[in-house]
Formats: structure tokens, C-alpha cells, sequence
């Protein structure tokens, strides 16, 4: 990537997504900024990394598990053909469809593609347009763009705003934001977006929505925590 | 457990090396020496070492699976379906990867999620395919980030910060940067994998820098 991404989700994100005890609708959001910044993605293999030799550590009590009977069933399954290994090589090196608004192409990162591939019904107002995926269940998550030189208008929604630029370049009063940064707005924050006179933007959107403010949210919002944004 | 036998260590990367005999006898795994043991699961269809990794692995992923469920029957659930993928999908275990215990830990994790989003039975919806890459990202230019590090001299100002780091975290932190212990060192002693070691470390130094900025970048 030509520049570098200059926000990143903080530390205590990256890891709720790796033990994957995130909602799923910010865990879509954590995992597309880790599609596109390897830095997040090297720190998301050795979060793993750590996570899963402290399972492997633990000290265990022996219970009256039946333990056997488990095990006799699961090898008298049959195990996948060696060629399996060739299948999914193949798998993963199919090329992604580029999604299509305002008469651009756009590859989305590869954690949004199955979801945006089946429906991408544009709702169009100016020079915005939206696109709900199929994921929110505590936030509602879409795809935004904004043609160029436009401003979004000022909202007034009640929870979090994450806001993911897949493409181009936006603005606001706190600065410039490129692919793969990652904004994250509390519900205090106003702020008005706007694209510049030569590029749009894409972005993935996350919102809370107003009745569902609750407990997953206040943790992210801590104080102590202000190194998300 | 097996008896420890003198074979190199897992976190050597190294295969088994006695391919000749190893269809008539597995030579025994050694401590901890799971990648080898999943290596044999692949390809050798190893009934035995297969079923070492399950009492290894399964009670451990009950107590991981008791602490995200909550409740016995679906964390018992989880391990089955766990372990069977483990057996199922052995030969797509890649140990240049990555270790088994974090193939387990991942493949855990997945069917976890997709237990727990199948519960809220919404088709078309958010799985763990989406979210977590099956493999690996292309290999990107090293991360010069922590390197770039004049260690020694930051240390100073970073050791106030070591006790905010989780604790296996700081462990590895202090034998390394302050008794200057070697990372293979560190790796013997705690009977951890070298990958682990320096994940521990790359993270530590991205926690102490998050300390240090009060922000991240
Ligand atoms: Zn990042």
C-alpha cells in the first residue's frame, strides 16, 4: 500500500477480536481494517499466537468427562482426502467480484465480500449512497459512498460511529483519513465528513442503534480506552 | 503422557525425521511436541497420536469453552466439534504456519462463533470464514516498527510501564530485557514455544509504545 494507515484499532480491540468475544457487526469492521493493515495483522497472529498457548498451558482438573466415548466417535469419522490441502489452495485463490456504485468499481476487502456479493441494493440521496449488509443484529452496518466535493450532513445518531475508509479520501475537522483507517466516534463527538474536490470515498459504516446502547459499548467508550480513535 | 524421547522441539519447525520407520512406529511425542503429533495425525492417520492430542487438548478446550458458555453441555459441544475438525481437516495443518495449539485455538474459536450465531438462526449472516482469514495474509516487508527501537535506551523510560503489561507478557519482557536473557532461553525455561516468545514481545513493545504515546500512532 502506498501510504501508511495512521489509525489503527487499539490494542484491547485487536485482541476481543482474536479471542472472538466481539459483536459480530465490530468484529466485521476490526476484521476488514486487519484485511488491509499488516501491521494489525501481524499483531493479530501473535495476540493469537498468545492467547492459544494459554489454553494450551492451563492446568486442567481431571472431571468425569467421558472423554472415551468422544474420542471413539469422532475417529470413526473418515478424515479429508490429502488433496485437500490442493482444493483449498484453490479456493483461496479465486479473484474477488468488484462491487459497482456511481459507475465505479470497487474490491471490497475480502472479510465483506461474501456478504456484500449477494446484496448490494444502493439507496441513493445526492451525492451519498448506502448499502445495509446483512450483519447488524446490536449495530447497523453498511456501505457508505460519497461522490466528490461532497459534505455528509451532520448526524445525530446516539451510540458509536465506526467509520472504515475501504477507498479514496475523506475529511473532517480532525483531519484526513485514507484506506484502512479506522475511525471510531462516541456519541459526544460532532463531526462533518466531507469528500475533496478530485476523490470520493468508500467507507464500511458501523452505528449503534439508539435503544441498544448498552454493555459491550460503555467498555469501548471507557476513558481509559481513548487510544481507539 | 508419553515418556519424553530426545527429539527436537516443536518450535524447531522441524518434521519428524524417521519417515522410513515412522509407518511401523511413531517414535513417542515428545513434551508438549504437538505440531509433530498432528503432523502424524496427517500423514499417517495416526490413531495414537491422535488420541494423545485429545487428552491433551479436549479437557482444556472444555475449561475454555466453560468460560465463553457458561454452561457444560455446550462447551462439551464445542470441544466435539473442535476435535472432530482437528481429525477431519489434520492434512490442511501447515506446522510452517504456525503451531498446532494455535490451529486448535483457532479452529475452537470459529466454531464458537458460528455456534453462537447459528443459535440466533439468522442465515446470510456475519460467520467466521468472514472473519478470520483461513491461512495466512501475503508476506509484507518485516515490520521495521520495534527494531527500529533503540532498546536499550528506551528501556529506562519503559520499565515504570512493565507492571500495566499482562502478566505473561511482562514475564517474558523482564528476562529478556533485563536479565538479558536470549529468546531461546526464555523459551526453554517456560517450556513455550520460540513463536511464542517473540509474539509475547512484539506485543509487549506495541503496549509499552501505546503506553508511552498515550495513543496509538
Ligand atoms: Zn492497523
Amino acid at each position: 500500500m502506498a501510504h501508511a494507515i495512521k489509525f489503527h484499532p487499539g490494542m484491547s480491540l485487536l485482541e476481543q477480536h482474536a479471542e472472538g468475544t466481539l459483536s459480530a457487526d465490530i468484529a466485521l469492521a476490526v476484521a476488514a481494517h486487519i484485511d488491509l493493515c499488516p501491521h494489525c495483522q501481524q499483531l493479530s497472529r501473535d495476540i493469537t499466537t498468545d492467547l492459544a498457548c494459554q489454553l494450551a498451558q492451563q492446568p486442567v482438573k481431571t472431571n468425569n468427562t467421558d472423554w472415551q466415548q468422544m474420542l471413539n466417535d469422532i475417529m470413526a469419522q473418515p478424515q479429508l482426502p490429502k488433496q485437500a490441502t490442493t482444493m483449498q489452495q484453490q479456493v483461496s485463490a479465486q479473484q474477488a467480484e468488484p462491487i459497482i456504485v456511481n459507475q465505479r468499481e470497487f474490491i471490497l476487502p475480502r472479510s465483506l465480500q461474501r456478504l456484500a456479493a449477494n446484496r448490494c441494493k444502493w439507496l441513493q440521496l445526492g451525492g451519498i449512497a448506502t448499502a445495509k449488509l446483512p450483519a447488524g443484529n446490536d449495530y447497523h452496518i453498511s456501505l457508505l459512498y460519497i461522490d466528490k466535493n461532497t459534505e455528509v450532513p451532520q448526524h445525530t445518531h446516539l451510540g458509536l460511529e465506526m467509520t472504515l475508509v475501504l477507498a479514496g479520501k475523506i475529511v473532517d475537522e480532525n483531519g484526513e483519513y485514507s484506506a484502512g483507517d479506522l475511525l471510531i466516534n462516541s456519541p459526544d463527538d460532532t463531526h462533518t465528513p466531507r469528500t475533496m474536490a478530485d476523490e470520493d470515498c468508500l467507507c464500511l459504516s458501523v452505528l449503534s442503534a439508539p435503544l441498544k446502547f448498552k454493555k459491550g459499548l460503555t467498555r469501548l467508550l471507557n476513558p481509559l480506552q481513548q487510544f481507539f480513535y | 503422557m508419553l515418556k519424553l524421547a530426545k527429539v527436537a522441539r516443536h518450535d524447531r519447525g522441524s518434521p519428524p525425521k524417521q519417515d522410513t520407520q515412522a509407518s511401523m512406529s511413531r517414535p513417542e511425542i515428545t513434551n508438549n511436541n504437538w505440531d509433530e503429533a498432528l503432523t502424524f495425525v496427517a500423514l499417517q492417520r495416526d490413531r495414537s497420536a491422535y488420541a494423545e492430542l485429545f487428552n491433551y487438548f479436549a479437557p482444556r478446550l472444555k475449561a475454555f469453552g466453560m468460560k465463553m458458555f457458561g454452561n457444560e453441555q455446550q462447551a462439551l459441544e464445542m470441544v466435539q466439534d473442535t476435535m472432530l475438525n482437528v481429525w477431519k481437516k489434520a492434512v490442511l495443518f501447515d506446522a510452517s504456519r504456525g503451531c498446532a495449539s494455535t490451529w486448535i485455538f483457532t479452529i475452537a474459536r470459529n466454531v464458537r462463533f458460528d455456534m453462537l450465531r447459528k443459535k440466533q438462526s439468522r442465515k446470510d449472516d456475519v460467520s467466521a470464514d468472514d472473519l478470520w482469514l483461513n491461512g495466512e495474509y501475503p508476506e509484507q516487508e518485516a515490520d521495521t516498527d520495534t527494531s527500529q527501537w533503540d532498546t536499550q535506551l528506551l528501556m529506562d523510560k519503559l520499565a515504570p510501564y512493565f507492571t500495566s503489561l499482562p502478566p505473561a507478557q511482562r514475564e517474558i519482557i523482564e528476562k529478556v530485557y533485563l536479565q538479558e536473557k536470549s529468546h531461546q532461553e526464555v523459551s526453554d525455561e517456560l517450556a513455550i514455544p520460540l513463536g511464542t516468545v517473540k509474539s509475547r514481545i512484539r506485543l509487549a513493545l506495541d503496549r509499552l509504545r501505546e503506553a508511552l504515546d498515550g495513543a496509538r500512532n
